[in-house]
């Protein structure tokens, strides 16, 4: 298992009720970690429709997962 | 009195000339204006000017006594034509004789900046296409403002508050920023030159247009097709209850008006278009993005890439917002660059369905005016690029760093990925119809579809017969809009002209969307009633 700090924005942060959480996850990409955090909490936007960063740095869906990482999606908003 | 007047027939500049000999002149100077054959890239081949004669001819008295009595010159005249003009001819001519040059040269300044600012004379531009544009008569930029001091001890203002009546002759105060070492006079004169197109002037664009404003930028555009709503006002707070009704890109050019009357202001009232977005950038130096229209904002990236002008994007969700400034050079990164394709109306959220608290706006609308000013101004920034984030909530703020190298440049670079987007984007408004009703669309041939969920039909339902098809299913359900041309309706045009596309880029001609939904025929009728 692998321990990782999550931070949702927008959409995610609504629909998951939280801005953040820390979870140990079997996942070993990020993809697979949106994937079952999709399952867990519901999330409507496919991964494609995000970004994700981890430790402040854009990163690639299949970057594999280090414990202790800070992971951040990003759906792109329009409000104004 | 009779130091200026209107002419209706051409200007004799050497009688003029001759009328200001006096004995204590040691010189005199004269300025002309004339008629050009272009404007703003367009072939002119004549205008026409018009003036409301009375009150032009009070002021032009006004202006030519101040210029005296400012700069000790020993006369001065100003003659402005009216009717029509051909190229070459004179419109405007200024003359001023003093015992020395400088006054001369001064006071001629003077006055031309001035009747350009406060006569009312409007011209006519005769384009050589056939096609002719009003345009105000109106110029941003006077030197008198950025003098120090002068020979004849007459302070900045002095004039103004002996000769003119308060409102037209209000001139800009702009010591506070002035007396920053990176802004200066130097600065000033940069944004009193600078043109910045403000898209919407909602939550975002009421702060951003206000400090643009405030700030001095010599010509705001501001685009927004939208009218006022009592729902607006908890964050667009330069309007007024009473303003509800009116349409925003007027209403906040008024308000620029009356918070700087040096700022020139040309408004938009129709949303930019894939087919005049490219162009209307190019006639800027600066874009501020501040719509709440995912649509908008791909255009925006994609015009601010191809037009090679700067793009400040902001948008809000709730208590949370998003910033980034795209600089629009190759190897910078672009709105593709990161969230590469448009997603569906509906999935990025809006204010109207998510809800939003006005500060939100607030902050970010303001954060983008200061993001113009520093890219103005020259102003330090951080070298690299970046999506900054902030949550209002809990003061989180993430600056993350982009790498243009892994955006659009692993799909043919911006520039070709704009280029893609705005050819699909024009085709994709093919599909875009405006009716002022359902009947004219039903007797045009069109069979309906509506596109809203059920709890909105059930709110508002149409007032013609229409399918059903919500637009999360409509590309699934193709085969069941038959080969008769369709309509597909939503509140806004939004969903529906994102499905009208969709199904287009399956083939399917046939398919079209009502321009501004629901809400364009609810305006129609008010509008006829």
């Amino acid at each position: 298992m692998t321990t990782v700090n999550l931070q949702y924005y927008a959409q995610l942060r609504e629909q998951a009720g939280s801005s953040g959480e820390r979870v140990d996850t079997a996942a070993v990409s990020l993809r697979g970690l949106y994937e079952e955090l999709r399952a867990r909490h519901g999330f409507s936007l496919d991964a494609d429709a995000l970004k994700v960063a981890v430790n402040t740095e854009f990163s690639d869906w299949e970057r594999p997962l280090r414990d202790g990482d800070t992971v951040v999606f990003i759906p792109p908003v329009a409000g104004g | 009195m009779n130091h200026f007047a209107i002419a209706t027939t051409d200007i004799d500049p050497a009688a003029l000339a001759g009328g200001l000999r006096q004995p204590d002149a040691g010189g005199f100077c004269a300025f002309e204006g004339w008629v050009r054959n272009s404007n703003e890239g367009k072939p002119v081949d004549g205008l026409a000017y018009e003036a409301y004669v009375e009150l032009a001819v009070a002021e032009g008295e006004r202006i030519v006594a101040e210029a005296i009595a400012r700069y000790g010159v020993s006369d001065a005249c100003c003659v402005h034509r009216t009717g029509n003009l051909k190229i070459g001819d004179i419109a405007v001519w200024v003359g001023a004789s003093a015992p020395h040059r400088d006054e001369a040269f001064r006071a001629c300044r003077y006055i031309i900046d001035e009747i350009k600012h406060r006569l009312p004379i409007w011209k006519k531009e005769r384009y050589v296409t056939g096609e002719s544009d009003w345009v105000a008569c109106m110029h941003t930029y006077r030197e008198h403002e950025h003098e120090h001091e002068h020979g004849h001890g007459a302070h900045r203002h002095h004039a103004h508050h002996h000769h003119a009546p308060a409102a037209p002759s209000f001139a800009p105060d702009y010591s506070r920023q002035l007396r920053l070492r990176e802004v200066g006079e130097a600065g000033q004169a940069k944004l009193a030159a600078a043109r910045v197109l403000v898209i919407g002037a909602g939550g975002l664009g009421a702060p951003a247009i206000s400090y643009l404003a405030g700030a001095g930028v010599g010509t705001l555009g501001i685009v927004d097709g939208d009218r006022l709503e009592a729902s607006n006002l908890h964050r667009q707070t330069i309007y007024s209850a009473a303003d509800v009704g009116g349409l925003k890109a007027e209403l906040a050019a008024r308000r620029v008006a009356e918070l700087n009357p040096a700022v020139k202001v040309r408004t938009f009232v129709e949303p930019l278009h894939a087919g005049n977005a490219v162009e209307t950038f190019g006639q800027f130096d600066l874009v501020l993005e501040c719509t709440d229209d995912m649509r908008s904002r791909y255009l925006s990236s994609d015009a601010a890439v191809l037009s090679g002008t700067p793009l400040v994007l902001a948008s809000v969700y709730q208590y949370e917002g998003q910033l980034q400034v795209v600089e629009a050079k190759p190897g910078t990164p672009c709105l593709r660059c990161l969230w590469p394709q448009e997603p569906a109306p509906g999935v990025a959220g809006s204010c109207a369905a998510s809800g939003v608290l006005g500060p939100v706006p607030g902050v970010l609308g303001t954060m983008q005016a200061m993001e113009a000013l520093k890219i103005l101004l020259g102003l330090p920034r951080p070298d690299d690029h970046a999506l900054l984030l902030f949550n209002l909530l809990d003061h989180g703020v993430q600056r993350l760093p982009l790498d243009a190298a892994c955006g659009c440049a692993r799909r043919g670079g911006c520039a070709e990925v704009a280029r893609r987007a705005i050819v699909a984007a024009q085709a994709g408004e093919a599909a875009d119809l405006a009716f002022g009703s359902l009947a004219e669309a039903l007797a045009a041939g069109y069979a309906l579809v509506d596109v809203r969920e059920a709890e909105e039909i059930d709110a508002e339902p149409l007032d013609a017969p229409a399918r059903h098809i919500p637009s999360a299913e409509v590309e699934a359900r193709a085969g069941e809009l038959g080969r008769q041309p369709v309509l597909l309706v939503c509140a806004s045009g939004r969903r529906s002209g994102h499905a009208a596309r969709l199904l287009r880029a399956r083939g399917l001609g046939n398919v079209y969307s009502l321009a501004g939904g629901v809400a364009a025929l609810r305006l129609g009728e008010r509008v006829a009633g």
